[in-house]
């Protein structure tokens, strides 16, 4: 087994002054292997994957490749090592072209254009800016990129979180084609599925250590999910919620009428009652960015009303909405957090900018609604002098647990699990539940339709920047599914 | 367990050439009509347009161009040089200190040795921005009173002096145009042209454009934006020698330092760099130092209060820039 491995990185460690990332990490890729790193958020895989690939310097342990030692200084060692990476955040330059891009690293644009072409990724133009390039586009590009250095270890790093399926698959053959030829894979998901159906072997990380190593299709999801959550795992329950009735004659928090706004959104009708969480399900870009960020008060509506209370709401500005008690907690965390501030004042925040409030803050209020907050929303704060330290499962409790502080009753959370692992996602479902159970009113988008079953009281299903359908939260994800596609339930039987 | 996209995802059309070459020149482009269209208000204003004028406009933007390229390659990294100005007043004072009474050929290699030790000086500023930590700010900022306070100690007032032929041979005589021009294009296409075309240069525009990612592409961000500094000096440098040859002399004061400063950072902005760094280039400025020395002339030729003058100098720098702004907005609704 040792005999023919690849990399063997053993006791690998890194700290960030008191805030340990990576106490002592094995492992151990075979020739030819496609191999899974898995962990949750926080667990140490984006940290040793930085201190494989010279990003960061590891603080102890020893990494070989086929044997030799290596201490990469950067990235761009590691391809004369045989390492070559693909990041989360993508590695090209936004303001030059693409050009331009691969001049930098020295990359041979006509090999570039053969790998995308041996992808079947066409139409890259090379002399585009690349900020004129779709994100997905911009991901293959950097797997390309990669590549054309023909590397024995290729290192992709959530590359699929930004890709619709389609392109996804052309990463998987990319790896098969890697393996195939003798090279290995390093591939770390948030998605399951693709784990198990592309990866020979998997390595899972929890809290800095590695824990457990076996073949994904073996323990398929249970066990993968149970090493990453040790002790920690339950059993998922999504029954024993209890659902309640709310009263028809209550005022509904949020009434929208005939909603039309930007080029796809038309004729929106729905209502999301107080205590209520209302999903909803739509493929990607069928208007539902629209929607949200005209009920944020981020985008004026063409036509269409929207009343909060019973009042009707003309909101020019995001002010306006938070001034009516709407949120809005984006997919992209970055957006929504000061990234270089402290926890406190992130939570902090919303409160501090209400503008009905004028004078000086009183900090022993303000204190004591953060700790609250702090406590309840279990973030860990050991690194609380700047949010941008935070994991990304718990930087998305914190958009969402702030609003807890200051009691706001309207909450718009858009796809608010995106890139979670499964742990946090449990914490935030329970958050989300219990923000509804504090009589608030929530509308939920998601991009995972079993999050519909989880979370939510009913599910309205946009198509085409309309409302096609409204289902029970229950009524599965197949049916979900195929009115989100715009078929009839009818057409779910025969077909 | 995610929603599975069924369609098949296509790249989106590539922009045209056109459009592409709106977006990367548009601005300076805009920049040349309105340069253009005051140099004809100029001509029409002037009885007697000839060398004399040109000579007047072409020596007078000579300074004000280079530094502005001093500025903008800084800018273009992602950071500022609040030193230029005190920079060009080292070296102005420097070299006028060695250069009187000196021989044209003494004058060149002092000018040589002059330029190379800005570039020196202001490489070793760039290293200890990027070793220290500190913002660039305060760095440059500190030492722009420390360069300043040097070349008192050289000269300890207006003095020095230099070869009026080496003067003849930078700035032209009383109305020839021609020197100053072909030494701000040579600068220009010797230095900056194949500066921008290496790899170098692409590095330096890369860290402007976003530090992470270019660490990630394997470049070393601190040696980058080291050199945009390095030649930054040289710029800076060169505009200290155009000073001594205009002026025949050098001039240790401070307003002349932050004078030169604001200018630079005036014909950046104006030029189409953006000051968070990445993009632009540095014709835009040249041709913005142009227009920037223009504008006084022209409004005190057309019977402006000359206080008034300042004033609206302020504002059509603010009109232009946000002109820009507004159409670049519109093409990004579009």
């Amino acid at each position: 087994m040792s005999t023919d491995a690849l990399l063997a990185a053993r006791g690998v460690a890194k700290a960030y002054g008191s805030v340990v990332a990576l106490r002592s990490a094995d492992l151990t890729v075979g020739a030819g292997e496609a191999h899974a790193l898995l962990g949750a958020n926080g667990a140490g895989k984006s940290t040793f994957v930085k201190a494989l690939t010279g990003v960061i310097r590891r603080d102890r342990g020893t990494i070989t490749m086929a044997g030799e030692p290596v201490e990469l200084r950067s990235p761009a060692e590691g391809y004369e090592r045989g390492i070559a990476a693909v990041f989360q955040d993508p590695a090209l330059i936004p303001d030059l072209t693409v050009r331009h891009n691969l001049r930098l690293t020295g990359t041979d644009p006509g090999a570039v254009r053969q790998e995308l072409a041996g992808l079947g990724i066409e139409g890259i133009e090379i002399d585009e800016r690349v900020a004129d390039i779709p994100l997905p586009f911009l991901r293959m590009l950097d797997l390309a990129r990669a590549l054309v250095h023909r590397p024995r270890l290729l290192v992709l790093d959530e590359i699929t979180a930004a890709l619709p399926a389609d392109l996804a698959e052309k990463v998987f053959t990319a790896m098969a084609r890697q393996t195939r030829t003798g090279g290995s894979v390093l591939f770390i998901s948030h998605r399951l599925e693709e784990v198990i159906e592309h990866c020979d072997m998997c390595t899972v990380f929890r809290d800095g250590h590695d824990v457990a190593r076996f073949a994904p299709q073996e323990g398929r999801e249970a066990r993968i999910v149970q090493s990453m959550l040790g002790d920690r795992v339950e059993a998922e329950v999504a029954a024993e919620r209890s659902r309640r009735n709310v009263a028809d004659g209550v005022t509904p928090r949020l009434e929208v009428e005939g909603l039309s706004a930007g080029d796809l959104l038309r004729d929106v009708s729905l209502t999301v009652r107080p205590g209520e969480v209302v999903g909803l399900v739509a493929l990607e870009g069928q208007g539902q960015d629209a929607l949200f960020e005209t009920l944020a008060g981020d985008r004026r509506p063409r036509a269409g009303s929207i009343r909060v209370e019973g009042r009707p709401l003309t909101a020019r500005h995001p002010a306006a909405a938070i001034r009516r008690g709407i949120a809005l907690v984006p997919a992209d965390r970055t957006l929504a957090l000061l990234p270089k501030r402290s926890i406190r004042e992130n939570i902090a925040l919303p409160s501090r900018a209400r503008p009905a409030r004028w004078g000086p803050i009183s900090r022993r209020r303000e204190d004591r609604s953060v700790n609250r907050a702090v406590e309840r929303l279990s973030i860990d704060t050991r690194a609380a002098a700047q949010a941008r330290r935070l994991s990304g499962g718990n930087q998305q409790k914190l958009t969402i647990g702030r609003w807890l502080a200051e009691g706001f009753r309207t909450l718009l959370l858009f796809d608010p699990t995106r890139g979670i692992d499964i742990g946090t996602k449990r914490q935030i479902y329970d958050l989300v539940r219990e923000i509804a159970d504090s009589g608030a009113a929530v509308l939920m988008y998601t991009s995972e339709l079993r999050e519909i079953e989880l979370v939510c009281d009913r599910a309205l299903v946009l198509h085409r920047g309309e409302i096609v359908a409204e289902l029970p939260a229950d009524a599965g994800e197949e049916a979900l599914l195929n009115a989100a596609h715009g078929l009839h339930r009818d057409e779910v039987t025969t077909g | 367990m995610t929603t599975p996209t069924p369609q098949l995802t296509t790249m989106p059309a590539p922009t045209s050439r056109a459009a592409r070459f709106r977006q990367q020149h548009g601005w300076v482009v805009g920049v040349a009509v309105l340069l253009a269209a005051m140099i004809l208000v100029r001509y029409l204003q002037v009885e007697r347009f000839g060398g004399f004028e040109l000579r007047a406009l072409t020596a007078g933007t000579l300074m004000l161009a280079l530094l502005a390229m001093a500025q903008g390659v800084v800018v273009l990294s992602g950071g500022i040089n609040l030193a230029v100005g005190a920079l060009m007043v080292l070296a102005n004072c420097f070299s006028a200190w060695l250069m009187e009474d000196a021989s044209v050929a003494t004058c060149l290699v002092i000018a040589l040795a002059t330029v190379v030790g800005t570039a020196v000086v202001s490489g070793l500023m760039g290293w200890l921005v990027t070793v220290s930590g500190m913002p660039d700010i305060v760095v440059t900022l500190a030492l722009h009173f420390v360069f300043v306070g040097v070349a008192l100690l050289i000269l300890g007032g207006p003095g020095g002096g230099t070869n009026p032929d080496f003067s003849r041979m930078v700035v032209g005589g009383y109305s020839d145009p021609l020197p100053s021009l072909l030494w701000l294009v040579a600068v220009f296409l010797l230095v900056w042209v194949p500066f921008r075309r290496s790899r170098a240069g692409i590095a330096t525009y890369a860290v402007g454009s976003d530090r992470q990612a270019a660490f990630l592409a394997g470049i070393v961000v601190a040696r980058a934006r080291v050199q945009a500094y390095v030649l930054s000096g040289v710029f800076a440098g060169l505009a200290g020698i155009a000073t001594t040859a205009s002026l025949g002399s050098g001039s240790p004061q401070e307003s002349i330092a932050l004078g030169a400063l604001l200018g630079s950072v005036a014909a950046v902005v104006l030029g189409g760099v953006a000051l968070a760094g990445g993009r632009g280039g540095l014709l835009g400025p040249v041709l913005a130092a142009f227009v920037l020395t223009l504008i006084p002339a022209i409004l005190l030729s057309a019977g402006a209060n000359p206080n008034v003058a300042v004033l609206l100098e302020g504002l059509i720098i603010i009109g232009v820039v946000m002109l820009g702004g507004l159409l670049e907005l519109r093409r990004r609704k579009q």
